[in-house]
């Protein structure tokens, strides 16, 4: 599948990851992709979706997880932490100085209403992401009944993360079987 | 007794692994291990730091890292960073390959629709569970509602809404 086998080193995807992680306001996978696709062309349109898609059902943030599989594609182990540093480095450093703005300024009552509505809208983008992903679930809506199960357990029985994924993979899996055939 | 940062990097990489829909999926444990388990910091706290990570720059996830940072400075941040990173970056490492070469597709489709499933499932109970504990007021819930209506109906970019979120609360509605 690597016809042209285009190669990149560690300091061009450290660089090109630094640069996406920097431009990700309000999430970073658009960024991503401008950068990737668009602007480097390091991945063709279809190659960066089948990626992403691999990227989204592994655990673990997306955009690392990301930064990992475009990293090793290009070279190996080493290109994949290349790219991880890169994509980090410079928002640990933004958000710890932040936080140390926190601590100084959290105090007034501007800052403090500033916050809980960056919050309140915060949740909004999470629970929205969730639905967003929930519509491609209706094309086959037995499948529902694992994402139900999924949350009767999260919310309603309070089980920890683990237990949530060990429960419902074997239903989630014994449907997910079944929709490939009815595909 | 063992020090905050190595049981902070012990439950946080062991979460990395089953996260998954990300980080979003880990914020309600990151919640109960930071505020309920351990008293690192109020809900308040976790709420604003929640906030801070959303409208910087860079991974969302990023609240791990002022977590991190607020238990044992900088070197926290670094720590709580690579506990969330590691676990599943070496897992992607290998799945990745394994999909790819993978000659049954049904197999392949099939581990992909399950974990699709529970991506969704765990995303959408972390956001109601989030917004249990981080909206204290009517109106949180009711900005909340917003952002999520906004961004199912139009095509706003998030940081937008972000600062909507923030000119509303700075002028004390919520």
């Amino acid at each position: 599948m690597d016809n042209h086998q285009k190669k990149l080193s560690p300091s061009e995807l450290f660089t090109g990851f630094c640069r996406i992680g920097l431009s990700g306001f309000g999430g970073v996978l658009p960024w991503a992709r401008r950068t990737i696709v668009e602007k480097e062309k390091w991945l063709s349109p279809e190659e960066f979706s089948a990626m992403l898609g691999i990227c989204q059902i592994a655990p673990g943030p997306n955009i690392m997880n990301l930064a990992v599989c475009v990293g090793s594609k290009f070279a190996g182990v080493r290109g994949a932490v290349a790219a991880v540093t890169g994509l980090m480095f410079a928002p640990i450093i933004i958000v710890v100085l932040l936080g140390m703005l926190y601590e100084c300024y959290s105090f007034m009552p501007a800052v403090q209403g500033l916050l809980r509505g960056i919050s309140a809208v915060g949740v909004g983008l999470i629970a929205s992401t969730g639905l967003k992903m929930l519509r491609t679930e209706f094309r086959y809506p037995p499948m529902l009944m694992a994402v139900a199960l999924t949350m009767i357990i999260a919310i309603y029985f309070h089980l920890a993360l683990g237990w949530v994924v060990l429960i419902t993979a074997p239903f989630a899996l014994l449907i997910a079987w079944r929709k490939t055939q009815h595909d | 007794m063992i020090s905050p940062l190595i049981s902070l990097f012990l439950k946080l990489s062991a979460f990395s692994l089953v996260a998954f829909g990300g980080i979003n999926a880990l914020l309600p444990v990151l919640l109960k291990i930071t505020v309920e388990q351990e008293h690192w910091i109020d809900v308040q706290t976790f709420s604003d730091f929640f906030a801070i990570a959303q409208a910087a720059p860079g991974p969302n996830g990023l609240i791990v890292a002022l977590i991190g940072w607020k238990v044992s400075g900088l070197l926290g941040a670094l720590v709580a960073t690579l506990a969330i990173c590691w676990p599943s970056s070496i897992m992607i490492f290998f799945l990745q390959r394994y999909l790819n070469n993978m000659q049954d597709l049904r197999a392949q489709r099939t581990i992909q629709f399950a974990a699709g499933s529970l991506a969704v499932g765990l995303v959408l109970s972390s956001s109601w569970e989030l917004a249990l504990q981080i909206d204290q007021s009517t109106a949180a819930y009711a900005l909340t509602a917003l952002a999520v209506a906004l961004t199912l109906f139009t095509r706003w970019h998030p940081l937008y809404l972000i600062a909507l979120g923030g000119l509303v609360g700075v002028l004390g509605f919520i």
